[in-house]
């Protein structure tokens, strides 16, 4: 996956600095758009964090009052634990199915290319379309699909999202049926750049078939899991949709997310920008430690700035 | 602001008791208003209506009057076209009264979220429609205008009850808005359903339950007999507790056990732990996990989706109130004679109704000029406590709307004091009555004759109160190992620091 | 040792497993093993889609009261209905114009700002390079509250305006031209900078004829993105004419303003369209799932 810039850029001539000027220029209507909807708003989250609003405006500055009642509510510990166990989870499920389908699909020859394109529509989906759907699935009614399924097999009636212990997996799930299809691209994508030799080479080294998995393809696949499980992690931890549309963080907060609580805080009826934007500054906080292993483990592979 | 809260409480119930016999409206519950579901609104449509909607009061009014409103109580672009059709034939009057008005229609399902991105915006519609819960956050957070002179125009002022200038009002006593209409809770019945179990008496009325034990027992006949849920419930978002408060004062959580009450230091307390509570929500758990009766989707069912479930038969009974008989009815096609609503049943402490309503509210930018036109317009709409000849066209159209999707035409629950007013909306209400009253007449007649008492929602902090007592719901109907008094317990402490810190108390 | 002259398969294995594996008994069964994992995979993808294509086919009776999968009758004007009854035709064409515009707005903006990091590489470049791969991984959804504050106050709301821009400030997209950009050969650039062109100028005459494969993916990304935002255009669109068909689904969803076979229905017509375009553009958007999906 390496990949060598071919290009280094000639800085001679005497325009220089109006040829840094013109680039900068060129650059600059799209670094505004950043610094509006991504890199200000986050900045001034930080600011509204410490105050209290009224309309949109800020009110009063309440220093680290938003703060402490976030904390001192266990609505936020509740949150903070159901995130936790989404991230768990979507590690057990979401990051080991996608490597799976990867391995199977890899395997075969025939029909490869429908089973990698089956697997990947859901993932072209809107997932708030993706969610609404699941409802279906997952109602404990009889006529919910899942229950209807079960009855051929003679199977009562279940609940789904109503149990507390089984929302948050259930939710993952939905997540996993999603998006699993296009990680495993990137694994069999990955698992293609294995060299063939190696395998032939293993192979006259009297490696059988678990051992070329386990010396071969297993560290290609940790190598590239290492990554794609930073970003999950990171992706998981921002759940929001999937509560939000499905249990409104129930049953009894069972499925509360910190970016619901979030969303909550300034559009759930309080109009609590401060306390929100005050939440949104904790969850970047966590994001960020992410986002630093992220960038830890992933400068040994790439290194972006050539 | 806490005045105002209370105030409203007990204005509701003195005005709804005071007028003591409903309406057919729309109103609407925590978080959402039907008002906009294209099932019911029964405020707007028609269908003989344009035709005699035109040739009415067309004469100029004032023709300086000159400004344009966007009128968010339009219909909604899925609504029927000939409700539009009379929407428009209300705007076609109101320009032959003030030629220069413009009406802009501007649809508005009015939710808070959106609302607050709408007025700081700029572009809230001149008019809407919120539940009662909000007015207090609007006018508090200077989200809606101040349009008492536009009032004090059409002397609408006078005509107000106390209660509604309390919710209404700042602390100045300047009006904000202007009440639609309201609603007292009681019990939906799916009829087919009474039937097959063998719960009808002879002369067609169906056996139903008076109290909440007997609502138990019934509901258990029901699930034996015909396999279906006996009572729906949305335990979900801020629905749950919202049910649960009012099965609570039915149980005895009023007065000196009441929810919410402010100490001897006007600290507010928050009383979750009595024994009233504690029953009540033992008797949730009992439904569930006891007598088995509810629905199996409760804790994802909101107040619409109970509706459905009713109306399509999946369940025989719904708590709900006399602004939602359109839902399962038209909404989601039980035939009206199929259909009952009775009184809420009484619990062992006495028979407590919750009752709420819509509010009309305005553009924070809005004009006195802007205001009296959409007055204007809910005038000729019959809207408001003024009987004129296209007011009572305006009420027929809506009727006859309404009789026509196949809703349940009954009598009003007025928001205005205004005798002759009441007294048209009646008289139109029989007229095109599509219903056996006998399926009605003990719900009527249980608020005129003062045999239920009617209460408003519990005051501080309303939706967040109720979305923190819905987890104590939840948790005994997920959970049958639960404690009702733990998990009240639970809910108690946290909104109580909650409320705490909320007011600095 | 396997045999090179043995004549070659139509499909040469490229897995673990070698051709000269497949003649063991054990490896034959593992194999058919996994074309069954394989066909049970694509079944579970695949089955919810059907599964709400067929179910748009019933009544809200039968959808509420009858526990089978399929519908009854394939009754077509139970889609032509809510189609026109609910008005879906408005929302798919206001999802029109914010998918144009947004479209618009990705490839302009984006390439420009990866043209200049990529090839141009003024003095201080890296600064904004790190802050774009930093908010690759934070993306705006925390800040939503502070954005959309700004919007208001801005007095941008109730329009796509802020909708298209938003596309237009994509870390993602940059990344992916940045990485195009990069592996062109330095000499032709070089080549135009001595015959006197301007930056902007060897942008559009040698960077673009150039790009167009980079500019189809990121296009068919920022359709599909744009189509099935909700967050941001639930806040900026509700309650006006401009509402798109995923704000309406959501409104349809939390209002509850429909009944649920409505709603099933709502959520195929939100499905169909990149459905098609993934079945147009299949090809491009597997193969750069894989060359995006690493680095970003």
């Amino acid at each position: 996956m390496e990949r060598t810039v071919t290009y280094r850029q000639s800085r001679r001539g005497g325009g220089k600095l109006t040829q840094h000027l013109s680039s900068w220029l060129i650059m600059l209507p799209s670094i505004l758009l950043f610094a509006f909807f991504l890199w200000g708003p986050l900045a001034q989250g930080i600011v509204m964090s410490f105050f209290t609003t009224r309309n949109v405006s800020l009110d009063k500055f309440v220093g680290i009052g938003n703060y402490a009642s976030i904390f001192k509510s266990q609505e936020f510990w509740q949150a903070f634990g159901n995130t936790v166990m989404y991230t768990v989870w979507s590690l057990v499920i979401g990051f080991l199915v996608p490597i799976a389908m990867a391995l199977v699909i890899g395997e075969t020859t025939r029909g490869k290319g429908f089973f990698r394109t089956a697997s990947y529509v859901p993932n072209v989906l809107p997932g708030l379309a993706a969610i609404i759907l699941y409802t279906a699935f997952f109602s404990a009614e009889e006529t919910g699909v899942f229950n209807i399924i079960l009855k051929w097999f003679g199977v009562e009636r279940q609940s789904y999202l109503t149990e507390m212990g089984l929302v948050i997996p259930l939710i993952v799930i939905i997540s996993t049926w999603k998006g699993a299809g296009a990680t495993a691209l990137i694994y069999m994508a990955g698992l293609s750049g294995i060299n063939p030799e190696l395998y032939e080479a293993a192979t006259i080294d009297g490696a059988g078939i678990w051992k070329r998995v386990r010396h071969i393809t297993m560290p290609a696949i940790f190598n590239l899991g290492s990554t794609l499980m930073i970003l999950q992690i990171i992706t998981v931890f921002q759940i929001l949709y999937e509560p939000m549309v499905l249990t409104k963080g129930g049953p009894d907060n069972a499925s509360l997310s910190l970016m619901y609580l979030m969303w909550r805080y300034a559009f759930g009826g309080r109009i609590e920008f401060g306390k929100a934007a005050a939440a949104g500054v904790i969850i970047s906080l966590i994001l960020l430690l992410f986002t630093l292993l992220y960038t830890r483990v992933n400068r040994r592979k790439n290194d972006w700035e050539g | 602001m806490k005045t105002r809260l209370l105030a409203l409480a007990a204005a509701l119930s003195i005005l709804l008791a005071a007028c003591a016999s409903p309406s057919a409206t729309t109103g609407n519950v925590p978080g959402s208003d039907p008002a906009n579901d294209p099932s019911p609104s029964p405020a707007t449509p028609p269908v003989e209506a344009p035709s005699e909607l035109l040739e009415v009061d067309s004469e100029v009014i004032d023709a300086d009057l000159t400004c344009t409103i966007t009128a968010g109580n339009y219909p909604a672009d899925t609504a029927p076209e000939a409700e539009i059709a009379v929407f428009d034939g209300y705007i076609d009057i109101l320009k032959k009264q003030y030629p220069n008005v413009t009406v802009i229609p501007d649809y508005y399902h009015y939710t808070l979220d959106t609302y607050i991105s709408r007025a700081v915006g700029g572009s809230a519609p001149t008019i809407f429609q919120p539940p009662f819960t909000d007015p207090p956050i609007l006018i508090d957070q200077g989200l809606v205008a101040d349009v008492h002179d536009a009032l004090e125009q059409f002397e609408l002022v006078d005509k107000f009850s106390e209660s509604f200038i309390d919710m209404l009002s700042d602390d100045n006593g300047r009006l904000y808005g202007l009440p639609r209409d309201g609603y007292v809770m009681g019990l939906h019945l799916n009829l087919n359903l009474f039937e097959e179990a063998g719960l009808m008496n002879e002369d067609g009325t169906p056996m139903y339950p008076k109290t909440l034990q007997e609502l138990a027992e019934t509901g258990k006949i029901i699930k034996e007999k015909t396999g279906k849920a006996g009572l729906v419930f949305p335990a979900s978002d801020s629905f749950g507790g919202w049910m649960f408060t009012c099965l609570a004062w039915n149980f005895g959580a009023v007065g000196e056990n009441a929810m919410q009450y402010q100490d001897e230091n006007g600290k507010w307390i928050i009383n979750l732990t009595s024994d009233a509570c504690v029953q009540a929500l033992a008797y949730v758990k009992s439904l569930k996990w006891e007598y088995d009766i509810l629905n199996a989707d409760t804790t994802t069912s909101t107040w619409a989706s109970c509706h459905t479930t009713l109306g399509t038969g999946e369940a025989a009974m719904n708590f709900a109130a006399n602004d939602a008989v359109s839902n399962p009815t038209a909404g989601a096609g039980l035939a009206v004679d199929k259909f009952a609503m009775v009184p809420y049943p009484a619990g062992p402490a006495g028979a407590y109704a919750l009752t709420g309503g819509t509010a009309y509210m305005f553009a924070p930018d809005t004009t006195t000029d802007q205001a009296v036109a959409a007055l204007a317009l809910l005038k000729i709409n019959g809207l408001l406590p003024f009987v004129t000849e296209s007011t009572e066209a305006g009420m027929r159209a809506a009727q006859a709307a309404l009789r026509d999707r196949g809703g349940p035409v009954l009598p009003p629950v007025p928001a205005w004091d205004d005798e002759e007013f009441v007294a048209k909306q009646r008289e139109i209400s029989e007229e095109y009555s599509n219903v056996d009253m006998r399926l009605y007449n003990d719900y009527f007649n249980s608020l005129a004759d003062g045999s239920i008492t009617l209460k408003g929602e519990e005051p501080m902090l309303t939706q967040d109160f109720y979305r923190e007592i819905t987890r104590a719901v939840q948790a005994v109907i997920v959970r049958e190992d639960r404690d009702p008094l733990a998990a009240l317990q639970s809910a108690q402490d946290n909104f109580q620091a909650y409320i705490d810190d909320q007011l600095g108390q | 040792m396997w045999d090179l002259n043995k004549p070659r398969k139509a499909i040469l294995r490229t897995g673990v497993i070698r051709d000269f594996d497949t003649h063991a008994i054990g490896v034959k069964t593992g194999l058919v093993i996994i074309y069954i994992v394989c066909a049970l995979i694509a079944f579970v993808s695949l089955f919810p889609i059907l599964w709400v294509f067929f179910a748009g086919f019933k009544s809200l009776q039968e959808f509420v009261s009858s526990p089978t999968l399929l519908p009854q009758a394939l009754d077509l004007s139970q889609y032509t209905n809510t189609w026109s009854q609910l008005k879906i035709y408005n929302n798919y064409l206001n999802s029109v114009y914010h998918v144009a515009g947004s479209v618009v707005c990705a490839l302009v903006f984006n390439g420009l700002l990866a043209y200049g990091l990529a090839i141009l590489k003024p003095k201080g470049y890296k600064i904004v390079s790190s802050l774009v791969m930093f908010s690759l991984l934070m993306p705006a959804t925390i800040s939503i509250v502070p954005l959309f504050i700004n919007i208001q106050n801005l007095h941008m709301g109730r329009f796509f305006t802020p909708l298209w821009l938003a596309s237009g400030a994509s870390a993602f997209y940059v990344v992916l031209f940045r990485q195009f950009f990069e592996s062109f050969p330095g000499s032709i650039i070089e080549a135009s900078r001595i015959d006197g062109c301007t930056s902007l100028q060897t942008f559009r005459r040698i960077v673009l004829p150039l790009s167009k494969p980079i500019c189809v993916v990121v296009a068919i990304y920022a359709v599909n993105g744009a189509w099935s935002d909700f967050l941001l255009p639930y806040l900026v669109l509700d309650g006006t004419v401009w509402e798109t068909v995923m704000v309406r689904l959501y409104s349809f969803s939390s209002q509850q303003t429909v009944n649920a076979d409505d709603l099933m229905r709502a959520v195929v017509f939100a499905m169909i369209p990149p459905i098609l375009l993934f079945f147009l553009f299949q090809k491009k958007l597997t193969e750069n799932v894989v060359v995006s999906g690493i680095k970003g």
